[in-house]
Formats: structure tokens, sequence, C-alpha cells
């Protein structure tokens, strides 16, 4: 079998721009959710998220004209490429695969807005041009390069975790050697509005399986990984920050926006991630739950998890609880801090759980990262539409 | 075929897997059904493509699209489940479920889904957005909200079917369709799942048409002449849109063998790459020099397939294109009629995300009929590209 190595990271987070920043933040359990600035939030319960800081935006160097989606994608992945030390040559026989699902959304509605408004044509209509998710590949796969086949997953929030699995699997079946997958969302109104419309949105920072968890916090990132033949990675002398043991993809095939009552989607999801990797439940020193704070997700996430590894068994945690759930782009980011937790012998912690949930049979890592050699780790994904995606890696 | 051919090579999950077609189901503007209407509908070759009756277009630039009647898909849906889907969704859905029965296939944890979309359900994003704007947050429903995530129809469609395998949207111009059905071989070939309903679908609304035609994307685009959809002809000026959804049901030869079903082609090959390029552009002066569809075409001979079909809408830089790259990598074969050009079906369905799962049950059914094997192609703005090779099962 093809082993397959994770060779190069790229993140822009609520902490700002570069993976460094990203670990420091959820290393030090700090809290990136603070009160909304990009859109308006008047006459809405919840009125926070974890949006990528102003600054670190506009230093971006992609044009303004450029949807925010399109820029912090293209500054995510390009960080990635520039990591792993790919050259013209590796870039070109590499594969693209980007998860997203607001697409240039934001820009989009500004365009909407302001017809509605004013009744009038508006110049912003240009903007449409980038509105769907497929615009962020394009543009990655433009201005780096890639030339293997290039995919705009769209699976909800496990769109992210979804792009590794498939690219992974590129590289396994020997269609390319390597791959550039990750995810990308920034929070539009439409997001926003819906989730406060479905009263899944905590007013407070969100607090992932603590007894008085009211729901969950938005937030925007860029997340790229390089996943490589480790035999050509090694040959070439790549950094390896871990490595990619496999995948379970499942559908719940039970409801739109509710997860199935026991857990079957997340339960098989993991039961076949553990399966790909060739490792039993026993060997999983770490989980890196979905964890969205909401108290149906966080409730049945357990169940599924005291089903495949037993209660109390594996420490948990959750790092949306300070940076929010960062949709499409969660899947990657959370497999980012899966293998980084991996490299720095560190668990990042739950933050902002004071009172953990009875229901919740696990240590979830409160407040402080704690130091544990952990070998392989386990990283869960879920969405909308029941989709479930469970990945394992092992330390490199 | 190198190691991009199906059913050879080795894959992590032991031997790779020969993948069939053994469904189809359409609900586009020429017809609605599995196998049997798709085949007469494409032998007749009427187009669809008329004035737009759903919505009106006052000072529209374009007036034509290919738009299915509903009337014809409401038989197929469910009154209790399906009634509070959007229409994109029950479009999905219906294709789906005739695809199945085409099949005779099951649900269960099995059997997975990829639908292509170039738009997803716009519809929704802009009822729910409208719904904000007259009345404030009190406004907004959270039952729309979750159509305006794109993965929404295979979620409905996975629900029907009691589909429990990998569930997977992708989002393409021009070719969702062909990708879906690229994805979901390469996932029953890599033993994700043993059974895959692959295709694409789009909806026309008036929101969507107008602003497209707004940017000069639809037929007669930015200049004059006549609107209309006429691929790779010297007067082509913008394609047409139309709305569907088109569906084929993927299966793992051996399972499908087991289980007696009518298998009507094999999927050969399935590649897709890119050809780096400014975003949203289609730049013909681009030639592919590292994707895969261009490594595996090089491997063809004239003799390999009898005929194409090309992804070409009347879009005259994304048909000039496919020309270029065709005639560069295929060199033989493309002064062969049928080849140069392409065929086409976006005339008689117009663009949309089903088109790509047409074009691959045309060329199954042109297998299946001793054609010999077909390839599938196509390019979209921004450079995806991708080729199938569907034949005869041996």
């Amino acid at each position: 079998m093809t082993r397959i190595v994770v060779s190069g990271l790229g993140v822009v987070s609520p902490y700002g721009v570069g993976v460094k920043t990203f670990w420091e933040g959820i290393a030090a359990g700090t809290c990136a959710i603070r009160p909304i600035t990009l859109i308006e939030t008047e006459g809405f319960r919840s009125r926070i998220a974890a949006e990528v800081p102003a600054p670190a935006v506009a230093g971006l160097v992609l044009s303004r004209r450029r949807s925010r989606a399109d820029r912090v994608a293209l500054a995510a992945a390009r960080e990635a490429v520039a990591d792993a030390h790919l050259t013209a040559q590796d870039r070109s026989v590499a594969a693209l695969l980007v998860g997203a699902v607001g697409g240039g959304m934001l820009e989009g509605e500004a365009w909407y807005w302001e017809e509605a408004r004013t009744g009038r044509r508006s110049p912003r209509i240009k903007a449409l041009r980038s509105i769907l998710p497929a615009s962020h590949a394009e543009t990655v796969g433009h201005y780096l390069g890639l030339a293997g086949p290039k995919e705009t997953i769209i699976m909800a929030c496990a769109s992210g975790a979804a792009s590794i699995a498939l690219g992974a699997d590129l590289i396994r079946e020997g269609v390319v050697p390597l791959a550039v997958v990750g995810g990308v969302d920034v929070l539009t109104r439409i997001c926003f509005m819906g989730f406060n419309a479905l009263k899944l949105l905590d007013s407070e920072p969100c607090r992932p399986f603590d007894r008085d968890r009211r729901g969950m916090s938005l937030g925007e990132a860029a997340a790229f990984m390089v996943l490589e033949e480790a035999d050509r990675c090694r040959a070439r002398g790549g950094p390896i920050y871990g490595e990619y043991l496999g995948a379970g993809m499942t559908t719940d095939a039970h409801h739109i926006t509710a997860p199935h009552p026991v857990g079957d989607g997340m339960i098989r999801a993991m039961n076949l991630a553990l399966d790909a990797a060739g490792i039993p439940a026993t060997e999983i020193g770490y989980v890196n739950a979905h964890g969205t704070g909401t108290p149906q997700n966080d409730r049945v996430e357990a169940l599924a998890l005291s089903c495949v590894f037993g209660e109390g068994s594996v420490p948990v945690s959750s790092t949306k609880s300070m940076v929010g759930h960062t949709m499409a782009a969660a899947g990657t980011l959370e497999a980012i801090a899966t293998v980084l937790a991996l490299q720095h012998s560190l668990i990042p912690p739950t933050a902002n759980l004071r009172n953990l949930d009875p229901e919740v049979p696990f240590d979830c890592v409160p407040e402080v990262a704690r130091p544990a050699p952990v070998e392989v780790a386990l990283s869960n994904s879920f969405g909308f539409g029941g989709q479930n995606v469970s990945l394992v890696f092992r330390k490199g | 075929m190198s190691a991009w051919s199906f059913g050879k090579g080795e894959g992590c999950r032991g031997q790779r897997r020969r993948v069939v077609i053994t469904g189809m189901g359409t609900v586009n503007a020429s017809t609605v059904g599995g196998a049997d209407a798709v085949a007469p509908a494409l032998a007749l070759g009427r187009t669809a493509i008329a004035p737009v009756r759903a919505f009106a277009l006052n000072g529209c630039r374009s007036h034509l699209g290919a738009e299915v009647e509903m009337s014809a898909v409401s038989p197929l849906l469910n009154r209790d489940t399906d009634r509070r889907l959007s229409r994109v969704c029950q479009l999905t859905v219906a294709a789906c479920r005739l695809a199945a029965v085409d099949s005779k296939i099951t649900g269960g944890p099995h059997l997975g889904i990829v639908v292509g979309s170039e738009f997803g359900d716009l519809r929704s994003s802009e009822e729910f957005v409208a719904a904000f704007l007259r009345r404030g947050p009190a406004g907004l429903s959270p039952l729309i909200f979750p159509n305006t995530v794109m993965n929404a129809m295979a979620a409905a469609a996975a629900i029907a079917l009691d589909a429990r395998g990998p569930s997977v949207t992708v989002n393409q111009a021009t070719i969702a369709g062909d990708l879906a059905v690229a994805r979901a071989a390469a996932l029953v070939a890599g033993g994700y799942a043993s059974t895959m309903i692959a295709g694409g679908v789009d909806e026309l609304n008036a929101p969507l048409y107008r602003c497209l035609a707004d940017l000069g994307a639809l037929s007669p685009m930015q200049g004059g002449g006549t609107e209309g959809c006429r691929p790779y002809a010297p007067d082509h000026n913008g394609p047409v849109l139309g709305e569907g959804a088109s569906f084929l049901v993927l299966e793992e030869l051996g399972a499908a063998k087991a289980r007696g079903a009518t298998i009507h082609a094999e999927v050969k090959c399935a590649v897709w790459g890119n050809i780096p390029t400014a975003p949203h552009k289609a730049q013909h002066f681009r030639v592919d020099l590292h994707s895969p569809v261009r490594r595996f075409l090089e491997d063809l001979t004239p003799g390999h397939f009898g005929r194409c079909y090309g992804s070409g809408n009347g879009d005259p830089g994304v048909d000039d294109w496919e020309i270029a790259l065709l005639h560069r990598d295929l060199p033989e074969a493309s002064r062969r009629p049928g080849i140069r050009p392409p065929l086409s079906l976006a005339p008689q369905f117009g663009q949309h995300g089903g088109l790509g799962a047409l074009r691959a049950a045309a060329a199954a059914l042109d297998a299946a009929r001793g054609m010999g094997p077909v390839l599938v192609h196509g390019i979209a703005r921004g450079g995806c590209r991708i080729a199938l090779l569907i034949e005869s099962p041996r």
C-alpha cells in the first residue's frame, strides 16, 4: 500500500496568517471569538464569531477585486506549497481539492443588498463571477500552477475533511504523487442569518461538551495541507509533519440538519477510518472532535465515541471552542490541529469548558493544553445532510 | 491505457475494480424516464430550447431556455416526504429514483451518491435573503436555510434512497455532471462503495438567468447575432441555459453480474485535470502541458474509440479551446467526423449540471449498440478538463 505523508501546511485563521500563529493560539487555549465586524448583526440573538483579523486580510497579496474567500484560500494554499518546498515541476503534477460552501457569497450579498436598497443596477455585479465555491479552486490552481485533478468538494461542514480523504485516494490509486487539499469559508450574511434562524448559535463564545452549552459560534478560515507519497517526499528531502493513515466517509440518510439519533453514520465513519488505517481503536491516543457546542451534536458525538472507543478511553477536545466553526474549512483546520498535536506531543484544549456534561463520558481537556506523547489520532467532521468524515493520522 | 485505466494496476484495496453502468434516470426538458426514455430522446435529437415561460424577461438580452415541465415530475415525487423539498431537490430526487428503478438497486451502506452542479439552489438563497430584506430577522425561514448549502440535493436524494455510503457534491462550471460520473467511478474502483448514483442537476430561475445575461454569459453574449445554442459553429455566440437532473448508476462489475443487472456499458477510464488558467477565463491558446487528461489522450489511437461527445455549448471561448485541445492531443482522430467537431447535446437540452451525465449516458447507449468505445471529453472556463472512455463490457 502507498504510504502518504503530510509534507506541507498552510493556515489563515482567526488568529491571523500562518500555521505558527494558529498553533500558538490553540496551544495557549486562546479564544478568538469576538463581536462581529464584517456584517451587520443588529436584531440577532448571537452577534459574535471568530473572524480573520482585518489587518491579516489587508496584508494578503491577491488583488482586493477577488473575493475575501479567494484571497484567504490562496494565502493558505501558498503557505502550504512553500512549506512543502514544492517546485514548479512538483506543482504541475499535483491534484487540487478544495472543500467549500459559501464561495464568494459575501460579495454577492453586497451586490444584492445594494440593488434591493437602491432599486438601481449595481456595478458590483462583476463580483458574481466569483460567487460560486468553484472559484477558490480556479484561483488557487491558476496562481500556483497546479495541473492535476481539480475538484471543489461540497459536503457542508465536512467539506474540508472530505477533500483530504478524496485527495489521499487519488495518491493511493496512483493517479497523482501529491495533492494540495484544503477547505475555505468566510463569514456570510446567509450563513450567519441561517444559523441564527435555526437557533444553533450561542450568544456567548461556544462551550463544546459543557453542561450549559447553548450552541455554536461561527468562524472563518482557510486551511490547506500537502499530501504526498512518503517515498517521494523522503527522496526529495521534503518535511514530514505526520502520516495520513485512512478515512471513513458515510451518510446518515436520516435528516437534512439533525444527526442520526444514535450516531449511526458517525460510528460507521470512525470504524471505516480505523479499518482503512489498519489499526484498532485502542491505538488512538487523541480525538479532535467535531464538537460544535450544540446540545444535540455534542450529545450524539459523545454517544458515537463511546460506541467506538469505550467510555473515557481517549482524550477528546474541540478546537472549535477557540476558532469557532469555520464550516467548510473546519475539516482541514482540525486535521492540521491534529497533526500538530501529534508533532508537538500536546493536546489542544477545549476552551470555555467549565462543567463537563455528564452525558459526555470523556476527558475533554478543559481550558489548558495537555502534554501527551500521542502516536495516532483521529479527527471527526460532520455536516448538514448527515455527512460524516473521520480521518486518522500518525505522528511523522 | 497506462495507469489511468480502471481494471488495471494495483490499488490500496487490492485489484482495482471494473466499473459498469447499470441504470440511468433523467428529468430534463425533452424527456423523463430511465434508459428506455433516454435512448429515444437522444435518437430523436429534437431541441427543447424555446422562449422561457417560467418568468418574465422584459429588458433582458437573452430569452431562451430549455425548461422542465414539473407536471411530468410530480408523479415521481412522494406527496408526504418530497412536498417540502425545493424544486432543484425535487428534480434530483425524481431523477435518482428513476435511475434506481432502472437499475433495480436497493439502498444501504453500500450505496453512495455524487451530485454535480453548476449553481446549486440559488433560488432558495435568493428567497431566504429576500425574506430578510422584507421582514428582518423575523422573516428568516429555518426550513429554507439548509437548501442554500449546495449539498442539499445530495442529502435529499440520500434520504429518499437510503444511500448511506459516501455522498459527495462537486461544483464545477460546464462539466459538473461529467466530473460527478468520473468521481463516482473512482470511488467504486477504489472500493469506497460498491454502487454509486452519479450525475448532475441545475434549475432555471429568474435572478440567476438575469445575472448571467447581464454578465454576457448567455447567448447572444455581448455582441449581436441571433440568440441560440450553436456549439462549434462559426456563428456561435454563447450558451443557452437548460435545467434538469440526470443520473447514472455505476456499479462494480462483479456485484452487477451477481445480481443479474442489465449492464449497459463499462466506464473504462475516467481522468480529470487542470490547465492553469485565469479564473473564469477560456484561453484557447493555453495548451495542456501536464494534466492527466492529456497523457491519457496521447495514449489513445484513432482505433481506440469511434466517436466523441464534447462539452461544447456555444460559448465561443470554450468551444474553440476544446477543438484546439483535441486537435493537439488527438491529431489523427480529430480529423474524423464525430470527433472534429465532437457531438454536442447542448442544443437539445441546454447547458446545465445534468448535461455531462447525459453525455455519459449517450456514450453508454452508443457503446451498447456496438458503436465501439466512445470518448466523452470536456473543458470548462477556468481550465478544468475531463475525459471518460466508455465501452461495451467484454
